[in-house]
């Protein structure tokens, strides 16, 4: 379970985030959705610790995020797997490398039970044979798909949040994406946070939907709920999409 | 308003300050007690290796330039035969560290201050942090090391460039013969010259090593930001390499007095 209660994020002046809640049950996936700038990308960094609230409190299974010392961070972050937007993938390592990069730092596995799980999470993945090429020379889906295999190095993930996964791609690779993204829920039953201004993807990947708007959520729920929403915002956003 | 402003200013010239001496103190703890040497032995390789060629090449004209012109000012007062040793001292106190930190902040800053740019731009610093490992510790420290240990390392090799490039000119142009030349150059090797000469370098291999992470972490906007970055690093980088130099000459100065 991921939980936010009343979060407010601001820099400097400029409220990013205004009292959000939002909830995603345990094994589900929760989409946001927002226009760029609303302040989606600013959820992800709380919920993983990186940017801490102004007010408000963040929850995953019972640990505050914002109480954690750098040391049950670190723990914490062993089970939870972040895709940044466009992979953010080291680009002076090899894809293996890439992969390999956490349990090199945080490991005193030897180099061959290193290779061994690399190999496992780049096949789970595809991409087993790209393992010796840089990030450079990959396309742009197969890029997310290296970072999906990173962000599940450390342990498998109990928390996957994804960044615009799908911002970029062509509609064929996006659907690729997409159903990489539920295999790792079926086989690792984590809780999702997915990120996305695609309501087609958004509809693929996700079990709940919640709209930020004006650095406030103005909608939560299901595909259904969300559908008969009355929102003019959101009925704009569902009109263009379609 | 101008109060408010310039009060501004100062606060962020201060906090600039913080952050730096933050990174510096962060990278020197990550060296004592959590040393890489993987990615230490191989900064050093990209940095000082490669930049053999361009210190070479600017110590070489340095050198005869340098011996040109002292050997015309100093011909009509018969003094040609101290020109080994001006020339040595020369470049050993100023001319080798500086110009050999000049030229390798063209190159070694501004190719730091890029990559970390880029790294910063997208996303690639915060993915680190994500899993749980400091950029100072895994990326700025290794570089300054590298920048100590290398740049007195290539200075040496420059001095030398010099000094031979200037016997060149002592030979051809003034008349110079290498044993009175070369009896200069041995006066000039004293301890006072030589502690200069290194302890230059070592001090302007860590600028230009620390002033290029420092703008490369605090990249934003993307392409452009890299290169404003770039631009802002290479220049601040030369300008304190002077002031270093003037502070370093000054202190080593009032240590031996007007000693040679
Ligand atoms: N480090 C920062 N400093 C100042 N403003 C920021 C920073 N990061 C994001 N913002 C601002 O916060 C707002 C929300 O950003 P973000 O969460 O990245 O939006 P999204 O991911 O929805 O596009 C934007 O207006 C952005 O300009
Ligand atoms: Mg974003």
């Amino acid at each position: 379970m991921i939980r936010l209660e009343k979060v407010t994020v601001a820099y400097g002046e400029q409220v990013v985030l205004d009292g959000i809640d939002l909830e995603v049950p345990t094994g589900k996936t929760m989409v946001i959705l927002g226009e760029s700038g609303s302040g989606k990308t600013t959820i992800l960094k709380c919920v993983l610790g990186t940017l801490h609230p102004v007010s408000g409190r963040v929850l995953a299974n019972d640990l505050e995020v914002g109480k954690l010392t750098d040391e049950e961070l670190l723990r914490f972050r062993r089970r939870m797997g972040m895709v940044f937007q466009e992979g953010a993938l080291f680009d002076s390592m090899t894809v293996g490398e890439n992969v390999a990069f956490w349990l090199w730092e945080h490991t005193t596995l030897s180099d061959d039970k290193v290779e061994e799980r690399v190999r496992m999470l780049l096949q789970f993945v595809g991409l087993e044979s790209s393992i010796d090429q840089m990030p450079s020379d990959l396309s742009g889906g197969m890029r997310r798909r290296v970072a999906i295999a990173r962000a599940m190095a450390a342990e498998d993930p109990a928390f996957m949040l994804y960044d615009e996964p799908t911002t970029g791609l062509d509609p064929f690779t996006s659907k690729s994406i997409c159903d990489l993204m539920r295999r790792v829920q079926r086989e690792f039953k984590s809780t999702n946070i997915v990120v996305t201004h695609d309501l087609t993807d958004a509809y693929r990947v996700g079990d709940l939907f919640t709209f930020i708007k004006d650095a406030k959520v103005i909608a939560t729920g299901t595909r259904q709920e969300i559908e008969h929403s009355s929102d003019p915002f959101i009925r704009t956003f569902i009109s263009l999409d379609s | 308003m101008p109060v408010r402003r310039a009060l501004l200013f100062l606060a962020g010239v201060l906090m600039s300050v913080q952050d730096f001496t933050m990174m510096i103190v962060r990278s020197f703890r990550y060296l004592i007690f959590h040393f890489r040497m993987r990615e230490s032995l191989f900064e050093m390789d990209r940095l000082g290796v490669g930049s053999i060629p361009i210190v070479f090449l600017a110590n070489l004209f340095a050198g005869l330039d340098m011996a040109l012109q002292f050997s015309v000012v100093m011909a009509p007062y018969g003094a040609s035969n101290l020109l080994g040793r001006v020339v040595a001292t020369s470049i050993i106190r100023d001319m080798g560290p500086v110009l050999a930190s000049l030229v390798m902040s063209a190159r070694v800053t501004a190719g730091i201050t890029s990559e970390l740019g880029m790294m910063a731009t997208t996303q690639q610093i915060e993915a680190l942090l994500v899993m749980g490992v400091d950029p100072v510790d895994r990326l700025i420290a290794p570089k300054i090391l590298a920048g100590m240990v290398m740049l007195p390392a290539l200075s040496v090799v420059g001095d030398l460039l010099g000094v031979l490039a200037g016997l060149m000119v002592a030979q051809l142009g003034a008349h110079v013969p290498a044993p009175l030349y070369w009896s200069g150059v041995r006066s000039a090797l004293t301890l006072p010259n030589l502690v200069n000469g290194m302890l230059k370098p070592f001090v302007f291999g860590f600028i230009l090593v620390a002033v290029g992470c420092f703008y490369g972490l605090r990249t934003t906007g993307g392409a452009q930001g890299v290169g404003r970055a770039t631009t802002k690093a290479v220049v601040s980088a030369a300008i304190w390499i002077l002031i270093a130099n003037f502070m370093i000459s000054k202190f080593l100065i009032d240590v031996w007095g007007w000693k040679l």
